[in-house]
Formats: structure tokens, sequence, C-alpha cells
């Protein structure tokens, strides 16, 4: 036993990209764990205290040159967000630790080729047409006729929802699709970059996040989506878990997302899924609509606390690290609901924020689009206005506690 | 003795005295001129140094027409600068070399306070409400502050990151 390397604190390499909103908590969580940890970021400064390693997920070779010419030996890399998932695969590999192939994070990260790969798998998933870029509307029509009406007309590399619209005839999805575009182009996304056309599925909406070890999935929270919407935009507004579904669509959903993480490769870390169950069959039956490998996205981790009070985040570090992680969330249900940006314009005031505080139930609230930014509903935008959490002794009492906060916000937009 | 000698005496007494006495020392009130309140430590000065900002801190907060406490030790006159007050050491650090770093952000870092060698920041322009804001604290402000002032407890960041108008990086919903 090498008594002084168990004395050293395991040493992390966190993947920050600049615009997460994951900073902060998977820094407290590595802080609680006492790791010793670097960060790379493409946006923090050089400042003296600990040298942050200038990374950019959109150049990966120089990016992993860059740490490995640090010589540093590391325990584990760990992405706090979707653009440094591929870099933290790429490093991982090159320092032999445990991770996804890296392939497998590239495939997990378009959504046209989730569902060639779920396809090929047999994975339960909406019938579905990738469109090339330059795909004329005859093509669009044709796309259109192998979905059916009504259709989801999707960016392949957008996420929160960005770049996604319902279509209920062709006309619509000319327009949609043309839009869509626009938005890609002006997310700078590559110009030969193809869209997505899929069956529109009709029923509940649930999120699965877990972690995976060796290729299995011990999931960590199931969300339902009481408020998912039926388009034309699909704004995640309302999570709420334990879930209130059936045990056994709760496992067929569970088994489904752990098949569709194989499917694509993925064998190490965190994922978050999302699926919807189809109700239109004699037998419930989840598809899968996204999955990505990292865990939930903005501030929701925080909706989230497990044995010995650990984070959502801890669990993810501890997973990197190879450590035992706990199933067993907490037992008080609780919930977060995103705030959509409600129109385009200024942001003035978001006010009523110590009455929605105040109803009972609700545990915090933050907005996180600074007043006088320039606000952007989806399909367009990428950001929500805030989010607000919650807790109680139900989960219809988490939901009501949600919606009557939301209610006492009012949003200034001019 | 003054009233406001007396005052400041009466603060000492309810929340610092206990822990001077506890570190081997006894502080006094010598005198209370123009607004400064002069202590003088006997016993172990030392063991009153990391106390330093936290008495200034309380007697300013007790007493506000004092505006500065200048400690004392019987011979030696005033007690060093680094101890004098952490608060200013870490002022000069966040001035000297943690703003000219982020200024290339539109940024600035302000001291607000010591506290029990707390040290409370202030983040401001394009740090305030930045995604990256507890990057630059935890990576780069907290550890060079902790490298040069060893008596340092921890940094407290303060900022109402919320009301932050400017942020240089704006997270996106993943």
């Amino acid at each position: 036993m090498n008594c002084i390397a168990d004395q050293n604190p395991p040493r992390v390499l966190l993947l920050v990209p600049a615009r997460t909103y994951r900073a902060a908590d998977f820094l407290a969580a590595a802080g609680r764990m006492g790791l010793d940890f670097l960060v790379g970021s493409d946006g923090a400064l050089p400042l003296g205290g600990r040298p942050v390693v200038h990374v950019s997920g959109g150049d990966l070779p120089a990016s992993a040159d860059r740490i490995m010419a640090l010589g540093t030996r590391f325990d584990a890399v760990v992405a706090a967000d979707s653009p440094m998932l591929v870099l933290a695969a790429v490093v991982a590999e090159q320092m032999g630790l445990p991770h996804n192939p890296v392939q497998a994070v590239i495939a997990a990260a378009s959504k046209a080729e989730q569902r060639r790969r779920w396809a090929a798998a047999a994975v339960p998933q909406p019938e579905f047409r990738v469109v090339p870029a330059a795909a004329s509307n005859d093509a669009l029509r044709k796309a259109t006729a192998g979905a059916g009406f009504p259709c989801v007309v999707k960016a392949v590399s957008l996420s929160a929802s960005q770049g996604i619209l319902r279509a209920d005839d062709l006309a619509t999805a000319v327009t949609s699709a043309r839009r869509i575009r626009r938005i890609l182009a002006a997310a700078g996304r590559p110009a030969h970059e193809p869209l997505l056309v899929e069956e529109y599925v009709p029923g509940p909406e649930l999120s699965i996040d877990g972690l995976l070890t060796n290729g299995d999935l011990a999931v960590t929270a199931i969300f339902d989506k009481p408020c998912a919407s039926d388009g034309p935009t699909f704004e995640e507004t309302v999570l709420i878990t334990p879930s209130r579904l059936p045990m056994q669509v709760q496992a067929a959903a569970m088994a489904t997302a752990e098949g569709a993480a194989r499917a694509l490769g993925l064998i190490h870390g965190p994922i978050h899924a999302e699926l919807r169950i189809d109700q239109r069959r004699r037998q419930p039956q989840p598809v899968m609509l996204e999955l990505a490998a990292r865990s939930v996205g903005g501030l929701c981790s925080r909706a989230l606390r497990f044995a010995g009070g650990m984070s959502l985040e801890e669990l993810v570090l501890a997973n990197a690290l190879g450590r035992p992680t706990p199933r067993a969330r907490q037992a008080r249900p609780s919930g977060v609901l995103m705030l959509p940006v409600p129109r385009r314009g200024m942001l003035r005031a978001v006010d009523g924020r110590s009455d929605a505080a105040a109803v009972p139930g609700i545990t915090g609230l933050t907005i996180t689009i600074p007043i006088g930014q320039r606000l952007h509903p989806l399909p367009d935008g990428d950001r929500y206005l805030g989010f607000i959490f919650a807790e109680g002794g139900t989960p219809e009492e988490v939901q009501k506690a949600l919606t009557t906060a939301r209610g006492q916000l009012r949003v200034i937009i001019q | 003795m003054t009233d406001l000698a007396a005052k400041v005496a009466v603060a000492l007494e309810r929340s610092v005295i206990p822990s001077v006495i506890a570190r081997g020392a006894a502080l006094r009130v010598v005198a209370v001129e123009a607004g400064v309140a002069t202590l003088e430590v006997t016993g172990s000065p030392g063991a009153v140094l990391p106390l330093a900002s936290r008495i200034q801190a309380r007697v300013r907060a007790a007493v506000p027409e004092i505006t500065a406490v200048r400690i004392t030790a019987p011979g030696q006159g005033p007690l060093p600068e680094g101890a004098e007050s952490m608060a200013e050491q870490a002022r000069r650090i966040l001035d000297a070399e943690i703003n000219p770093a982020i200024a290339a952000h539109h940024g600035h870092v302000t001291l607000d306070g010591v506290d029990r060698g707390l040290v409370q920041i202030r983040l401001e322009g394009g740090c305030q409400g930045c995604s990256l804001a507890e990057v630059t604290v935890r990576q780069g402000i907290e550890p060079l502050l902790r490298a040069r002032l060893p008596g340092m407890a921890g940094v407290i960041d303060v900022t109402d990151h919320e009301a932050g108008t400017q942020p240089f990086f704006s997270a996106e919903k993943r």
C-alpha cells in the first residue's frame, strides 16, 4: 500500500467552457471533495494564483497538446458542459484514463448521428429523415412524407430546444427549415450542416440523468416534464422528481436510455436523456428524443441532493475518479422551473421576486440574464431567463409551488 | 475616560476582549482623538495580530464616530503594517496583481472587508454576473491571496451577481 500516494488528494482536470451555467457548481463540488484540480477554459484569465490552461473545444489538437505539455498526471478529466466533451475524451484517451470513446462523444453531439445509430440498434425513436443542408423544397417534402405530419424540424447540433420547430404541414415545414438555417448561421455553425425532420410524438415527456460505469447505467434522477410543450417551439419549463409515471414505464424508459447510450458507444460518465412516452400504441412505449454525454444542463442540478448532501456534480466527479456513487436520491420531492424568454426585446426588470421566493416550498430563485440585455425567445435564443427551485411533500406540491411562484413574477421587456 | 473612549471600551469588552485574553494578551483603550481610537496591547502582542482587522471592524461598527483604530504595544509604537491589517495587504494585492489582469475583461475587484481572516471581495464590471466569475475567484484570486496572506482563512465573494449588467461571459443553456 502506498501511504504517501493515499494522502495526496486526487488531481482532476476540469474543462470549463466560458459560457456555461455549470462552472460554479463543479468548482464548489471539487472544493467540497478536497480535490486538487486544475481548470482548462476558453475564457478564464491566466491570473497568478493558479493559472488556468487555455483550451478550446473548437481547437482539439492544440488544446490537447497544451494540456499534455503540462506533464501533469491527472486522476480524471471532466468536462463541465457540452463544448468541452470531445476535448475531455481526447485528453483522457491520451492520458490512459477511463473515458468515453472519442467517436462516441462526437456521435452523441449530433442529433442526426444519434438517430442513425439508434436506428441501427433498434432503439425506439420517432420516424426520421436527415435533410442535407442544400436540399430543395422537394427533398424536404419527401422527408416530411417519410416522417408524417405533424413533424418536428430540428437543427442537429444545437441544444436547449434552440432551432426546433413543429410543423403541421409542408408549407410550415419549409418556412421552419428556412428559419432554422438562419439560426444555425447566426450560431456560427457550418453551412453544410443537415437538418433533421422527425415524427412528432405526443405524450408525457421525461428526462433521465445517470452515470455510466463500464456501460452500466446508474440512474441519478428521473424528471417528469409536466408542462412539456406541444409546439411550435419546445421550451423546457418544469422538471419534477421523483417521476409520477408508473414504475413499469419508468423501468422501460431507463432501459431505453441505457440502450441508447450503449448504441452510441458511451460507456463512462454522465448522460442526460430526454424521452417521450408514446401512448398511441397499445402499450405505452418510451421513445428517445435526444441524449447528451453530460449531466442535466443549466442550473437544474441544484434541484437534486443525494446521500450525505452530495450534489450531482460531486457524483459526476466521484464517478470520474472511479469512486462508488450513491444511487438513492434524498426522498423529498423537488423540482425546477426554467423561465423561458417570453418575447423579443430588452429586459428591463423582473419584478415580484420577493413574492415568488416567499411562496411556500420555494427554495431558490435566480435570474440569469442581466437587466439591459437583449432577449431572444426560442427557437432563436439559447438562454433561459432564470430558474426557480422548490421542494415539497409530494411532486404535486412542488409543481404547484413552482407555477405559483412563476405567477408572481412580472417580466418587463421593452 | 471620555464618552467615546468608554464606548470603544464597551465594544471591545463585549466582542473582542475574551478572544484577546484567550490568546494570552490584554487590550485597553489609551486614547480617542479625531476619530482615531488608540489601543494598547500587552502580554503577547503577536497573539492579537490575527485579530487586528476584526478589532477594527467591530469598533467601527459599534462606535460610528470612530474612523480608524490604531493598535500599539508598550515601547514598540504601532504594530507592524503586516499585522495592522490584512485588509490593507489584501487591497494592495488586488490592486497591484489582480485588477490589472482582469481589466482585460472589463472587470474590477474591490475589497469589501476582512472578518476573522475571511477576505470579502466584490466583483464589478465584466466580472459581475460573469459565468466564469467563480473560476476567477477560486482559481485566481483566492490562491494568490492565500499565498501572500498566510493568516487568511478564505475568500468570500459578496457580489450580487444577478445585478451585473455587463458580464464578460453570459451563460447559455446546454
